[in-house]
């Protein structure tokens, strides 16, 4: 279920469109917020709320790379390896985060601190390699970077 | 060049409306209140102004068709997608300068007798969704949107929409379809979306580099914005330069500056001084050029004649140590990720090629494969509902074009020799 | 006129169309695959890619719309080439056993690939590898042959209209799924099986037991289920139903089945089914010979007969036989017994609100075409879920919605509710507070029309304001107001109205108003109809005051005709409703009974008082397909061929006569052939040689089938009236009597659940229709069941007066607060041993939405 707070913000992101089944992006966002991934219930509760079958909302989520149809960790590192960022040694610290973090792409570390997700060009190519955690943007990575950056994640 | 678009960034607060107002912002919606819609759509023809979203497509000429179309209300979407790998040039917009597009929108938005706008902002961009939010609400505030815009009796309303991790949705009818509450893949044209667009009604989808032109081009005039750049494709572009180059990062410059300039005298040339091994000049999906041909004039009108394209404008500059087996690969990994799955040829063939294009990069290519990679992307090449897969054939078409010894030599040797 | 070339063969054409339409006008095939007739275009298979001069790239045939002068190529050397590879293309994820998969013989995959060749062996790495999914009890999805043509998807969805597929993921990860993943919890059409061109989605019922080519025969006859009657075809291997499909172009259904109608064919095969004649001797029923059971029952019929005159004999007919038998049946009460004592089920609801609402509008006045709905404006919804008791018809009206139509609901509908339907809910027994105010603001809006004075002086004195209609539905008056502008602003209403109304205190007062409502807004009325010939059975006379032809028996010139025609007096005093069977059985009076095709004993509301009454009669007789629960208090059980197994007609709920044929043979009797063998032991001409000469002495007899033969049926030229003479009937006076009105003073009542997959107790023995509902449930709101501290799976104890049940709990948002539904489906579950009722004084029609209940939790 919904908590109330997000009922609302759901019934003020409708107002935005006109229809309810264009609110379903967003509302697919905030039932991830609620549940911490798609779950099943998620999508039910989200069928529930705006009308759209649940069988549909299903589809349009998981189309999407960034719905998360798994349980994930508490902090979502999202490193890009796309062209810019591979060329300027992102591969290294995709190994980096395996060997100290034990991530593996799509995995989360044992102690669910951490998820990694293996990200498309993320719009920070002039700054390579890049990462976004959570909703963070980290640029210009370094294996010592990054060690720092993720001490602040707990 | 004065900077047009990227005005005021490197002001810490330029993302407030009283830094933007104070810089001269939010003058010219007012005077384009007091034009004629049709006449706001001749001077931006005068300009000739062409869409920054990768295609180059005249704005005006978008604009004419959406306005002669006498279904209501008409929507103004801002392609804020920013998917192309390489590119990342719209996101300084967005995030320094959110002002500069509102105005924007909203002029354009006149322009079209639009009521509603939306920012279709990736989903990867979650500091510009909220410096967006922010920025519209002040416009709200100050009245520069709502029910009656500068107190010209104009309604236009605004609103984000953030997309969920789709390459694709930078296609207008998937961002249109996602915009919707649907999976992003492109629907059939005709009718097109100036037509039956969003929620069925004439929609203009435009790019926030496109959309950011207009409060300068309205102030300065159609006819003076024109003498900006290249005759052919007038106006300010911001490139975004990637990979090996000493100074990367976003340059506004005139359209049509030479690719060589960009990277050898804007971005201080070759990281250390290394050799330059290729360079893509307008995002992944344009065709890759080997360094005697950088010689070219970076606009819409000109790149087609030197074998590329100006795409979104995002220069990846590669060095001797870059392997192209790998980087194309890699972009068709991207393809594959990215494909909609809407049709045969892409879903399939982008999934395909990858596989070829691993097996040779992991030293266990076979004799043949070249030939194969090539079939496969000639079987693709025309015959996929959407450009995309388009993209991804011709990709690795012109890498093999210009590098094919690079792919033999991974075959017959098993092994990459770069680095 | 638009020109096109195509292939340099110059074709005309009236109006823009595809190129693929174009081209198959000229017999031009071009190869397609995502491309289906039912849906919507898609363009993403690439198949169908031609040349059209002037465009730069390669067309779509199935997209692309001519224009005038287009010049277009489909067969040259590169198309060929394209077409090639994008099979290529499908290939390299598709598994190349074709000998082991079921579609083999009729998959398009497999048709292209062996009309246009694909290059194969150049894709060697690892296909993709998905195990078939068998979680569901029906179908089977098997993801390694889906060519992701969404064809499914978009019959589930734009078609069907239960959105319970979707793709999953995209790319080359796109797949096709139930939400659940594997069970397909959704209507079950199997509308997708249909469309689906390949073997990747299939039924399960016929799985890997023949092959295509191995059919021996396939009949096109009417479903069995509802009055719908839509168009099936019956495949045979070995004289069993191998498959059920639908065919495009049937009028009804066009294409598409339900649930029951393609999966529920099953019990034609049942090993249950009666075999042999039953007599009882000593207190049990023992197998006998025909010769030996029909000489009984003539004998004890007439022994009867003799003693206490032909009205201690009654008989019932059936909705779910043919025509044919239902006329020779009330023929054999009304000429060999010499009674009007005959009626049927359809006296629980159809019967009764159609003479109700027909005295208003005329006879014919609710024989509206079915696919005529998707056409209105606006369609209201009173009295049931159209899309699960006339799940075709439901379509209908979603098809309405989706064209931008309004639906409105005079409760909550579950199978509309992602329609957007303005809804109005009642509280509990406040429905006809509801539809005064809608008839009042009505009137207030439009004015009375002036048409029929009758009407017009009973709802004068309608004075619900909106304020109160709006209170009784808990809605805001702006609320209400919408609802009634929707109606008041429509140019092509429907009205359609389910039994749940007609079975309610105050019924025949609630379809007054309806009747009111559609007067107001000159509207159409639709009755939903749960059984396959219950219009039929009506039109055949077997009504106690009807004659064939839905001729009145009080008419002294009607009964005149058929004397006439059949030889006999018949008796001038009409006959005993079902109803009044059961009271005078239960008081003595009744000595006999014939029931033909049906299930009384379970199928009646207070069905263990029905069992009581029927023990009570000296001689039962029960000629059936299945021991039922009827069948077994008989003395005499004859046991009779079945739907699919003889010929005949059915008439439709929008009366339309269609052909019921035989597509399996079996050994024993048409219904109709044993009433008549009966007639004959009991000294009665029945001479028939088939169906089709009992149908042709009724198209003889019966003014309103002048000319009828089986011949103009099957052109489809049976559309009411047929070229007969309909009744020019006139409203003389419209009774209505508005009952005492009820008072919600229990904590619960009980409702009926008329359940999609089931149907009376045919359904039971259609093992896939089990398989999919599998047993009797108690449904409660999410509210009642919290209050109740129970959930999913809990048992419960629901009792009212008469009875008690232990029933599994299911909690459903779309069940009101303060009831609770029960289906009458499942043997010795049925929620008719719970409900008492009571007779609506205009309708004839029971009462059972007074039943109180108690509900307890039986703790385990
Ligand atoms: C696969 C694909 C991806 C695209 N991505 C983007 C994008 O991220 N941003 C963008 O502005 N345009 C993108 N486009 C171009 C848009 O379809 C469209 O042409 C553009 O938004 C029009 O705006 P403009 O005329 O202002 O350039 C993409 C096109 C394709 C085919
Ligand atoms: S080419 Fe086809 S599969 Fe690829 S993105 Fe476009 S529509 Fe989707
Ligand atoms: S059987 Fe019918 S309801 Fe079920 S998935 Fe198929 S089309 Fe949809
Ligand atoms: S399951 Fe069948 S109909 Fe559905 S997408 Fe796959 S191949 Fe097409
Ligand atoms: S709608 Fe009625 S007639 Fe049609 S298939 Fe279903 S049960 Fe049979
Ligand atoms: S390639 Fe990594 S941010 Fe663009
Ligand atoms: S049939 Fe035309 S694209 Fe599939």
């Amino acid at each position: 279920m919904f908590s109330e707070t997000a009922k609302k913000e759901l019934e003020e992101i409708r107002l935005k469109y006109p229809n309810a089944r264009a609110a379903l992006l967003p509302a697919l966002y905030l039932a991830q917020r609620e549940f911490g991934w798609l779950s099943p219930e998620a999508y039910e509760a989200v069928s529930g709320i705006l009308g759209v079958p649940k069988a549909i909302a299903r589809g349009v989520g998981t189309f999407y790379a960034m719905y998360k149809h798994k349980p994930m960790g508490r902090n979502i590192v999202q490193l890009c390896t796309n062209v810019s960022c591979m060329i300027l040694g992102a591969e290294r610290l995709v190994d980096f985060l395996k060997n100290k973090y034990g991530l593996e792409p799509g995995g989360t570390s044992p102690d669910g601190r951490f998820s990694l997700v293996i990200m498309e060009c993320i719009g920070a190519c002039g700054t390579a390699p890049a990462m976004l955690v959570n909703d963070d943007f980290f640029e210009n990575l370094t294996e010592k970077y990054i060690e720092e950056i993720l001490e602040k994640y707990k | 060049m004065e900077k047009i678009l990227l005005k005021n960034i490197d002001n810490p607060n330029s993302a407030d409306i009283a830094e933007y107002m104070k810089a001269g912002g939010y003058q010219s919606l007012p005077k384009a209140l007091g034009m004629q819609p049709k006449e706001i759509i001749e001077e931006v023809k005068k300009a000739g102004l062409r869409g920054r979203g990768g295609a180059g497509f005249p704005v005006a000429m978008k604009w004419t068709f959406a306005s002669a179309d006498p279904k209501f209300p008409k929507y103004l979407l801002c392609n804020a997608d920013e998917g192309e790998p390489g590119t990342f040039k719209d996101r300084p917009i967005l995030e320094k300068n959110p002002h500069l597009l509102i105005e924007g929108m909203a002029i354009s938005g006149f322009a079209l007798s639009a009521e509603y706008g939306y920012i279709y902002l990736r989903g990867e961009y979650p500091a510009a969704k909220d410096i967006l939010n922010k920025a519209i609400a002040q416009a709200y505030e100050k009245g520069f949107l709502g029910d009656n815009v500068a107190g010209k009796g104009f309604k236009f309303h605004l609103a984000v929409h953030q997309g969920a991790g789709a390459y694709i949705c930078g296609e207008e009818t998937a961002l249109i379809e996602s915009l919707e509450g649907d999976k992003g893949q492109p629907r059939i044209k005709p009718p097109f979306p100036v037509n039956v667009g969003a929620f069925a009604k004439p929609t203009v989808v435009n790019n926030v580099e496109t959309l950011s032109n207009l409060p300068y081009l309205i102030g300065i005039g159609g006819e003076a914005y024109a003498k900006i750049g290249s005759p052919d494709c007038p106006g300010p572009k911001i490139y975004c330069v990637s990979g090996h180059v000493e100074k990367p990062g976003v340059y506004e410059l005139p359209m049509g500056t030479n690719l060589r300039d960009i990277i050898y005298t804007h971005c201080g040339g070759i990281k250390g001084g290394k050799k330059l091994k290729a360079v893509i000049p307008g995002g992944i999906s344009t065709p890759i050029l080997p360094p005697d041909k950088i010689d070219c004039a970076m606009d819409f009108v000109n790149m087609p004649k030197h074998g590329s394209m100006l795409g979104s404008g995002a220069v990846i500059v590669m060095d001797e140590s870059v392997c192209l087996v790998k980087v194309c690969y890699r972009a068709l990994k991207f393809f594959e990720h990215e494909s909609c799955g809407k049709c045969t040829p892409c879903r399939e063939g982008t999934g395909w090629l990858r596989k070829v294009l691993g097996r040779i990069e992991n030293g266990q290519g076979m004799e043949g494969d070249i030939d194969l990679l090539q079939s496969i992307a000639g079987n693709m090449l025309g015959k996929t509902f959407c450009p995309l897969g388009d993209g991804a054939a011709s990709v690795v078409q012109n890498f093999i074009k210009h590098f094919r010894p690079e792919f033999e030599a991974h075959i017959k040797n098993k092994a990459c020799s770069t680095g | 006129m638009i020109k096109v070339t195509i292939n340099g063969k110059e074709i005309e054409l009236e109006k823009a169309v595809t190129v693929l339409e174009a081209a198959k006008s000229a017999g031009i095939k071009i190869p397609t695959l995502c491309w289906h007739q039912q849906l919507e275009k898609y363009g993403g298979c690439r198949l169908c890619l031609v040349e059209v001069e002037k465009m730069p790239r390669l067309q779509t045939a199935c997209t692309l719309m001519v224009t005038d002068g287009m010049v277009v190529r489909t067969e040259t050397e590169a198309i060929a080439n394209v077409r090639r590879s994008v099979l290529e293309f499908l290939l390299i994820n598709h598994p190349l056993d074709c000998p082991y998969c079921d579609k083999a013989g009729e998959c398009e995959l497999q048709d292209l690939v062996e009309k246009y060749g694909a290059r194969a062996g150049r894709f060697t790495e690892e296909k993709r590898k998905v195990p078939e999914s068998l979680e569901d009890p029906v179908l089977v999805r098997n993801m390694e042959r889906c060519v992701v043509c969404t064809r499914c998807v978009r019959m589930c969805e734009g078609v069907q209209g239960a959105a319970a597929l979707g793709v999953i993921s995209r790319g080359g990860h796109s797949h096709i799924e139930p939400f659940s993943g594997g069970k397909f919890e959704c209507e079950y059409c199997g509308n997708c099986v249909s469309v689906c061109p390949v073997g990747a989605i299939m039924s399960r019922l016929h799985r890997h037991s023949y092959r295509p080519w191995q059919l021996v025969s396939e009949t096109e006859t009417i479903c069995p289920y509802c009055g719908v009657g839509c168009t099936l075809v019956a495949q045979v291997r070995d004289d069993v139903i191998k498959r059920v499909v639908p065919r495009i172009g049937t009028p009804v259904n066009n294409g598409l089945l339900c649930s029951r109608g393609r999966f529920g064919y099953e019990f034609v095969g049942s090993k249950e089914r009666l075999t042999s004649p039953l007599i009882r001797k000593n207190g049990v029923l023992e197998e006998s010979t025909w010769e030996e059971a029909i000489s009984l029952v003539a004998k004890k019929l007439g022994e009867i007969k003799a003693k206490h005159g032909s009205d201690s004999i009654a008989g019932i007919a059936s909705p779910r036989c043919t025509n044919e038998d239902n006329y020779v049946f009330q023929k054999f009460m009304r000429v060999t017994i010499g009674t009007n004592n005959i009626d049927s089920t359809a006296r629980t609801g159809y019967a009764g609100a159609q003479a109700f609402i027909e005295n208003i509008f005329g006879q014919g006045s609710t024989a509206n075409l079915i696919p005529g709905l998707a056409n209105s404006d606006v369609v209201l919804v009173a009295g049931g879920d159209p899309t699960a008791v006339n799940p075709i018809l439901g379509l209908q009206i979603r098809a309405c919605a989706r064209r931008a139509g309004s639906i409105l609901t005079i409760g909550h509908v579950k199978g509309l509710r992602h329609y957007s339907p303005v809804e109005l809910r009642p509280a509990l027994f406040r429905e006809t507070l509801a539809l005064e105010g809608i008839v009042s603001a009505l009137r207030n809006k439009k004015g009375l029309p002036g048409s029929n004075q009758i009407l017009e002086a009973k709802l004068k004195d309608i004075n619900t304001t909106p304020q109160e209609a709006a209170g009784a539905c808990g809605v805001a008056e702006k609320d209400f107001a919408v609802f009634v502008d929707r109606l008041s602003g429509a140019a092509t209403p429907a009205i359609v109205i389910g039994k749940e109304i007609v079975q309610s205190s105050g019924g025949n007062y609630k379809l007054f108003l309806l009747a009111a409502i559609n007067y107001l807004v000159n509207g159409r009325i639709y009755l939903l109809s749960e059984r396959a010939n219950e219009q039929g059975l009506l039109d055949m006379g077997c009504a106690p005051d009807l004659l064939p032809g839905y001729r009145p028996l009080a008419y002294a010139e009607f009964r005149k005709r058929y004397e006439t025609a059949w030889k006999t007096a018949i008796p001038e005093r009409p006959g005993l409703s079902i109803f009044g069977m059961i009271d005078a059985a239960k008081q003595g009076s009744l000595k006999a009974m014939y029931v033909m095709g049906e299930n009384p004993v379970y199928n009646l509301p207070n069905s263990r008082d029905v069992e009581a009454a029927l023990q009570k009669v000296d001689f039962l007789v029960v000629q059936d397909i299945f021991l039922t629960e009827t069948a077994k208090l008989a003395d005499v059980v004859l046991p009779a061929l079945s739907w699919s197994e003889k010929s005949g007609t059915f008439t439709n709920m929008e009366r339309r006569i269609q052909r019921v044929r035989k597509a399996v043979s079996r050994e024993g009797m048409e219904d109709w052939r044993i009433i008549a063998e009966v007639a004959r032991n009991m000294a009665s001409k029945f001479h028939y040689t088939g169906a089709e000469e009992v149908f042709a002495e009724i198209s003889k007899v019966s003014p309103l089938y002048r000319d009828l033969a089986y011949e103009e049926i099957e052109k489809g030229q049976s559309i009411y009236p047929y070229k007969g003479e309909p009744l020019r009937s006139t409203v003389e006076e419209i009774s209505v009597d508005k009952g005492a009105g009820v008072v919600a003073a229990s904590r619960f009542y009980l409702r009926l659940e008329r359940p999609l997959f089931h149907s009376g107790t045919l359904s039971r023995k259609a093992a896939a229709l089990v398989n999919i509902y599998s047993g009797a449930l108690a449904r409660l709101s999410t509210a009642d069941a919290a209050s109740l501290g129970v959930k999913d799976g809990d048992v419960v104890r629901v009792s009212t007066k008469i009875g008690s049940l232990e029933l599994p709990v299911a909690v459903d948002g779309a069940v009101e607060q303060s009831v609770v539904m029960l289906t009458n489906n499942f043997e010795g579950k049925g929620a008719f041993c719970l409900a008492e009722y009571a007779v609506d004084p205009v309708t004839g029609a029971p009462v059972i939405d007074c039943n109180a209940v108690m509900i307890e939790k039986v703790e385990r």
